[in-house]
């Protein structure tokens, strides 16, 4: 990603925005981790950047959003990365960033994820320019991920406006070639030029100004989109039928077009917010057919059908509110391909290379589980038992869950966790069965980051009005799933910057919670007996189970393994029903321990009832 | 433990057009690392190359499907069923798994490492190694590879998946030697790196060997 200008490596769509970032001369870069868009911050910190240029996580998408708006104000290059549910929460700063607006460019990258693979919804974020009226630009590789990356600070610096950078996870996760441009200095703060009808919200006929500009700013987008931008709109081809789309989805387009032979008009729209009328009314005259291909909701489809109407065309649209594009899951050239063929007589309907799979082997299913040692693993197991011996059954707790690793508990075998809704919810949804009368013992379970992000309002909201519950802070000082990224309790940061450590439990303290308790949960017959303890206790209780990551912890200390004695194992499974380790399998008769996989916690020895698992030794 | 040897293949015909590589592995063995070598060595060749792949720490010991298609001009980065040339796998359940991307005539380089599935074991139901092998060989031209000891007698346990990037290698002939040794001087960290390369190495001459086989 150091490369020079000119050379032309292999990058993932992410390395390089993160690239974008550096040529464009960006000097503050934050975001919040999130997939598919945690490797745009990985990658600069992987690499190393200058001292001049901010490279941070922020503590959520919010403060992300306003910490790179505020240096834009200020005359700098910034940018702030988040995935699609992150928008969501910074969407409060990134409405009224629209009528104060930038000086120095300002990009967003949202990421969506259509599939989806990694995220709770399969949201639209191309709204995003309908609803906050924000120019909205989106690429369909990797090079155009770069290059449109440069030329939206550009475009956003002309039109003092922030620039979402749209992308979905065929993009950011996607390898292909890159030609390297050159590396810009970072542009700094000049200074910041006080103006309190352009900064401060609290005026409505400031605010009604400010509108009135935001729409003239609008107006021109396209004309300054077109002159600025090397990504352009385009057209390829020629016909009456015509093909709209944009993103990944052309690339599918692209393909099929190609494999069929077929004479038809592709247009490709890399700006999607404002709507290119000018560029969209030229490119589709003559068209008789228009099918609109693209992933997520019929944003293009909708456009394009008012586009029309105004016109007073009367071309057949098709695409997801016809039927003919799916309106869930993602894209894939199988399905743009029966979309053409169904609209073209007289080509294939299928190619020869799609064929029935033969007759086959049915394998396992493998769905993620917590890792070998997994500190969560060894939380969960401590709680059931805990529930159980506090005189209830599994069925009549109910475990709010929250977002991280520890939500791959909703897995059998221990299926622990019933709800898992957004960063945050654990405790505020534990809260609402509460208050709506529930009358037994409720638990919310939330990882350390998401408690940073999310959970602190939620944990004063509970405190403050006095409502029963137990909140398990799962805290293995990292944010696991996206990647082992920094949190507020590290001192030194991936970039090297020294920090001071914001540690959970003085947050909880201070929050004034009637019980706090800090246990490690491979010290797992006090752990269960801190659950029967208080899951009885009235008050709002914190559990904090502390323990570092398995993953990160085998890099840096020396592991115990386990084995099974053969002779005692009778193959009852217990160890495996208990735990659900990947490191344990099942095989002959007998379990057996994947001596590449453990790590050594020892919890399924702790569960054996023939004492079959002992410690193998220390490596 | 060879299944049915692939005939000759002579060096991969200049790439008329786009080929297409299915990688099957258990989150944690390296496919990513594969995937990412493939897509840079074909880049040093001049390639066109596109990669589809699901990444984060939370596919840890779940099921991870990678694509890699090299040409002239690649766009999509990834393909159907029955559309991969070659399917790349690291663990016997998950290469059954993804047998159906795999063409008609397809070559399946395999390595021989079975780690059964929480849910099979739950249900006393785990996969043989025999079966798997049986199943691979049966619905394609599959080469099953010792990777894991050929990678431990480099020295470097974890390298199974540069054993079956050197198989791979040795059989198709598709990129160059020297570009997919500066990928791996690339994706694999300094202190791994001698021994990954020895275990490419030899995974080269075992694909040679397979490769010339009558």
């Amino acid at each position: 990603m150091k490369a020079p200008e000119g050379v032309r490596i292999a990058l993932m769509g992410n390395e390089a925005i993160a690239r974008g970032f550096l040529e464009a001369g960006a000097s503050v870069i934050t975001g919040y981790p999130g997939t598919p868009s945690s490797e745009v911050i990985t990658s600069l910190h992987e690499y190393g950047v200058s001292s001049e240029i901010f490279v941070e996580w922020a503590i959520n998408e919010r403060v992300a959003f306003e910490i790179a708006y505020g240096a834009a104000i200020c005359g700098a290059r910034a940018a702030v990365t988040m995935k699609a549910p992150g928008a969501s929460v910074a969407l409060d700063p990134i409405v009224s960033s629209a009528y104060g607006g930038v000086e120095g460019g300002l990009v967003v990258l949202v990421a969506d994820d259509p599939g989806p693979h990694t995220t709770q919804t399969e949201q639209d974020d191309r709204w995003l320019g309908f609803l906050a009226k924000l120019p909205v630009v989106t690429p369909s590789s990797p090079q155009e991920a770069k290059d449109l990356t440069v030329s939206a600070f550009d475009i956003s610096e002309e039109l003092k406006l922030p620039v979402i950078l749209r992308t979905t996870t065929r993009v950011n996760h996607t390898v292909g070639e890159v030609l390297l441009g050159p590396v810009r200095p970072p542009k700094r703060t000049a200074g910041f030029v006080k103006d309190i009808p352009r900064f401060v919200r609290a005026g409505m006929s400031w605010n009604l100004e400010r509108h009135r500009w935001l729409n003239k700013q609008l107006d021109i987008a396209e004309d300054v989109f077109d002159r600025i931008s090397p990504v352009r709109n385009t057209v390829e081809g020629s016909g009456r039928f015509c093909v709209v789309t944009e993103g990944a989805a052309y690339n599918y387009v692209r393909e099929v077009v190609d494999e069929l032979g077929i004479e038809v008009r592709v247009v490709k729209l890399s700006l999607l917010f404002p709507p290119p009328r000018k560029f969209l009314t030229e490119a589709l005259d003559g068209c008789s057919d228009i099918l609109v291909v693209e992933e997520l909701d019929p944003y293009l489809e909708l456009v394009v059908k008012s586009l029309l109407k105004d016109r007073g065309s009367t071309a057949r649209v098709y695409g997801k509110v016809s039927g003919s594009i799916p309106l869930e899951g993602e894209l894939s050239r199988g399905l743009v391909r029966r979309a053409m063929t169904s609209l073209l007589p007289g080509t294939p309907s299928s190619a020869p290379q799609e064929v029935q799979p033969r007759q086959a082997l049915k394998v396992p299913p493998r769905p993620p589980p917590m890792c070998p040692g997994c500190p969560h693993r060894s939380m969960y197991v401590a709680m059931l038992i805990g529930i159980s011996r506090a005189g209830y059954k599994r069925g009549e707790v109910p475990v709010f869950g929250d977002i991280g690793c520890y939500a791959l508990a909703s897995q059998p075998p221990l299926e622990a966790i019933w709800t898992e809704h957004s960063m945050g919810a654990s405790i505020s949804m534990a809260m609402g069965a509460k208050v709506a009368g529930f009358r037994g013992p409720v638990i919310a379970v939330i990882g350390d980051s998401t408690f940073y992000h999310a959970g602190i309002q939620p944990l004063i909201e509970a405190v403050h009005k006095r409502v029963d519950m137990l909140v398990v802070i799962a805290d293995n000082s990292v944010v696991a799933m996206t990647g082992h990224q920094s949190t507020p309790a590290w001192s030194t940061l991936e970039s090297g910057r020294k920090a001071r450590p914001v540690i959970v439990e003085d947050i909880v303290r201070a929050v004034g919670v009637d019980y706090l308790e800090v246990v490690d949960p491979y010290d797992i017959d006090k752990m269960i007996n801190a659950f029967e303890r208080l899951i009885k206790q009235p008050g709002v209780k914190v559990l904090v189970s502390k323990h570092p990551c398995a993953l990160l912890e085998a890099r840096s200390r020396s592991l115990r393994r386990y084995r099974v004695i053969d002779e005692k194992c009778t193959g009852c499974l217990a160890c495996i029903k208990v735990t659900g380790c990947p490191a344990l399998f099942y095989e002959n008769g007998k379990v057996s321990i994947s001596a590449d996989d453990c790590v050594g916690c020892g919890l399924c020895a702790r569960f054996c009832p023939y004492k079959a698992i002992e410690v193998a030794g220390n490596e | 433990m060879l299944g049915s040897v692939p005939t000759r293949l002579s060096r991969w015909p200049v790439m008329s057009r786009i080929v297409n590589i299915a990688i099957a592995s258990v989150g944690g063995q390296g496919g990513l690392t594969l995937s990412r070598a493939l897509a840079i060595a074909a880049v040093l060749d001049g390639y066109s190359v596109r990669t589809g792949e699901t990444l984060g720490m939370s596919q840890r010991f779940g099921s991870v499907l990678s694509y890699v298609r090299i040409g002239k001009r690649v766009f999509s980065p990834t393909f159907s069923t029955g559309e991969a040339d070659f399917l790349l796998g690291l663990e016997l359940v998950e290469s059954v798994r993804a047998l159906p991307l795999l063409r008609d005539g397809g070559v399946a380089v395999v390595a021989d490492t079975l780690k059964i599935p929480i849910s099979a074991s739950l249900e006393k139901m785990s996969p043989r190694v025999d079966e798997l092998i049986r199943e691979l060989t049966r619905r394609s031209r599959a080469v099953i590879v010792p990777a894991s000891k050929i990678a431990r007698d480099a020295g470097n346990p974890r390298a199974a998946n540069m054993v079956v990037l050197g198989v791979f290698q040795g059989i198709s002939g598709l990129l160059t030697e020297t570009s997919l040794r500066k990928a791996i001087s690339e994706v694999v960290p300094g202190k791994w790196l001698e021994t990954s390369m020895k275990a490419f190495d030899e995974g080269l001459k075992y694909g040679v060997s397979v490769r010339t086989v009558p």
